[in-house]
């Protein structure tokens, strides 16, 4: 059973893993913010078009064989991750990896009642798992980029894969000797249209989250990606509350709505920052945290409850879910990037005003307008970092009290403008979160 | 399940939403009242409208009240922000991008500049900070002058006007003695 966990978690903080790595990403293979979301897109994108044809075919194979296989290919694709040197061969390998983890996912659902006895308790682990992984996944990424590099997080997957598949080869041979699929070939029922939808657009308000989140404190903040690890860890561990809150209400459509509320409540909060200052950050964190472990075990247990074969509807589930994060992303991306871009030049703009109004000498202001905007050209298409703009400071004690005041007011309109480019995005987030409350409400029959 | 166990299932589910809305509207609204709508870069000002002048006392004081005024002038005449037009002066590649942008030639920049020192004077002379013996050839002057001249008198105004000080200041003093 911790193999068949493993693996679904290993292969859903891949959803996520990287978010905290793509500031690295994006300045060491040297492309733009759209480009480099495709490390995510392309993962989640293939995860969700290979779902649920890797079900049929993990229940053609049988679900060892398939696990196994879906392991091995993961981690050899994780190792290709790892030694990408150019972001196309990056997106090939993550393509190819989330091939893999959708076999792994898929079968690991239809091997786990035969391991824990019952299929209720065996959705309740595979969602455990996926749910832990897709939350712990930034945390850890970004606690290895910093540590070591963004390669590592690929790299040390490729251990841990294999580490799962070890187990599970039994299956497998068990499977090939006998010729035996353990699991009978019902006719599958149809899936659950409206919890699907809700989950798939759940899940793109908390990709949004989670990758816009991440992109503001590092980008934006200028945090280091460790630094920025710790503040979103509010999320998970706000989700372990959240699951908490979940078993005491058995019935899962208040569990749903409730949590969708409340990762939209979480992500207005996050939209009307009302300062750059991390701590504002844990509130709002925490109601998305609470909030998506509400929502999704709520979602995934209605998308299942007494549908079978459970490999077809978990990969329905994964689809929907990768599905949604793709359509975040790709939906909130060009218009973040777009706000980034007029939020800098009003920031900029904000700047040199609050440079030329200030008492400074004109002649040393002047030459610090021509600084700040030296560094504009260097740091184009960024939040530029202004500091060396400011140095060296001038000897004169005065001057250079002056000349420190009015960095920090420059340093100022650079946070507000950094943080309100992400407004528009969080906010649109939180509408499609709200919008999921209809699918929730038609999805009266709550089948557990 | 029986009804009593029904209506407990259906409260909790109730409550829970309930604080849901309620928690997610307080979190928003107390954002909000914390100015979360309006933590945005602050808006430039039209570098059209008058900027009064703050009282200045020392010659850079002057200076600086001076270069301000100039680059409003300036902007105003070409139509954009100070702001731009400011880091538009910085270097001469800027200068180059800029006049690009917006479709500016040197003959337009060098007229706007000095539209910009001629309101620079005016606005100087209104605040009391240039004797209008003075104010008058110096705005004859700075109508004459080019390009990168106009330029330097906004980069570095106290040299400009400790100069204008320093030749003008003693004909002014001649001229107060004769005028009535």
């Amino acid at each position: 059973m911790a193999a068949l966990a493993l693996a679904v978690g290993v292969v859903l903080a891949d959803s996520s893993i990287v978010v905290l790595a793509l500031p690295d990403i994006y300045r060491e293979l040297n492309t733009s913010v759209s480009g480099v979301t495709w490390v995510l897109v392309s993962f989640n994108l293939v995860m969700a078009l290979a779902a649920v044809p890797a079900a049929l075919i993990a229940r053609r194979v049988g679900p060892g064989r398939a696990a196994a296989v879906g392991l091995a290919v993961f981690a050899g694709a994780g190792l290709a991750c790892g030694l990408a040197d150019s972001l196309s061969t990056l997106i090939v390998a993550r393509c190819i990896q989330a091939l893999g983890g959708a076999a792994a996912v898929t079968a690991a659902l239809e091997l786990l009642p035969a391991t824990v006895g019952s299929e209720q308790r065996a959705t309740t682990i595979w969602a455990a798992a996926g749910a832990t992984g897709a939350a712990l996944g930034p945390a850890l990424g970004g606690i290895l980029t910093e540590l070591v590099s963004w390669q590592s997080i690929f790299l040390l997957q490729v251990p841990v894969a294999l580490a799962a598949a070890v187990p599970i080869l039994a299956v497998a041979k068990h499977e090939a000797a006998t010729g035996i699929v353990s699991t009978e070939l019902r006719r599958t029922g149809r899936p659950h249209i409206w919890a699907n939808l809700a989950l798939a657009m759940v899940s793109a308000a908390i990709a949004a989250a989670l990758f816009l989140l991440v992109l503001l404190l590092i980008e934006g903040w200028r945090l280091s990606p460790i630094e920025a690890a710790l503040v979103v860890t509010a999320m998970p561990l706000a989700a372990v509350l959240g699951g908490r809150l979940a078993a005491l209400v058995s019935d899962a459509r208040p569990r749903a709505a409730a949590g969708a509320i409340l990762v939209s409540g979480g992500l207005a909060g996050l939209a009307f920052l009302p300062k750059a200052t991390i701590a504002l950050t844990i509130p709002p964190q925490i109601l998305v945290g609470i909030g998506l472990a509400l929502v999704l075990s709520a979602l995934t247990e209605t998308a299942l409850g007494g549908r079978a074969p459970q490999a077809i509807h978990g990969g329905w589930t994964i689809s929907a879910r990768h599905a949604g994060v793709v359509i975040g992303l790709l939906l909130l991306t060009p218009i973040f990037t777009h706000e980034i871009d007029q939020q800098r030049h009003d920031a900029i703009n904000a700047g040199t005003a609050v440079i030329l109004d200030s008492p400074v000498n004109p002649l040393l202001k002047l030459g610090l307008a021509e600084k700040v905007s030296e560094r504009l050209e260097e740091e184009k298409g960024k939040v530029p970092t202004i500091g060396p703009a400011f140095e060296p400071l001038p000897d004169d004690p005065g001057e250079r009290a002056e000349v420190k005041q009015l960095q920090g007011e420059l340093q100022d309109q650079l946070d507000r403008g950094a943080t309100h480019a992400f407004s528009t995005s969080f906010i649109l987030a939180a509408l499609l979160g709200l919008i999921a409350l209809f699918p929730i409400a038609l999805s009266k029959e709550v089948e557990l | 399940m029986s009804p009593s166990q029904g209506d407990l299932t259906r409260n909790r589910g109730f409550l829970l939403v309930a604080a849901s809305i309620v928690v997610s509207l307080i979190l928003v609204g107390a954002y909000l009242a914390a100015g979360g709508s309006s933590y945005t870069p602050e808006k430039i000002q039209d570098p059209c409208k008058p900027r009064p002048w703050s009282n200045p006392q020392s010659l850079s004081e002057i200076a600086n009240q001076f270069t301000v005024s100039a680059l409003d002038g300036a902007a105003c005449k070409l139509g954009v922000s100070r702001e731009a037009l400011t880091r538009a002066l910085a270097t001469p590649e800027a200068r180059e991008r800029f006049k690009k942008k917006y479709g500016i030639d040197d003959a337009k920049l060098a007229q706007a500049i000095r539209a910009g020192l001629v309101r620079a004077i005016d606005d100087a002379e209104e605040a009391g900070a240039l004797s209008p013996l003075i104010a008058a050839p110096l705005r004859e002057t700075v109508q004459r002058i080019p390009l990168s001249q106009a330029i330097e008198f906004i980069n570095d105004a106290e040299s400009f006007l400790g100069n204008v000080n320093s030749f003008l200041g003693p004909a002014q003093n001649l001229l107060e003695e004769f005028l009535p």
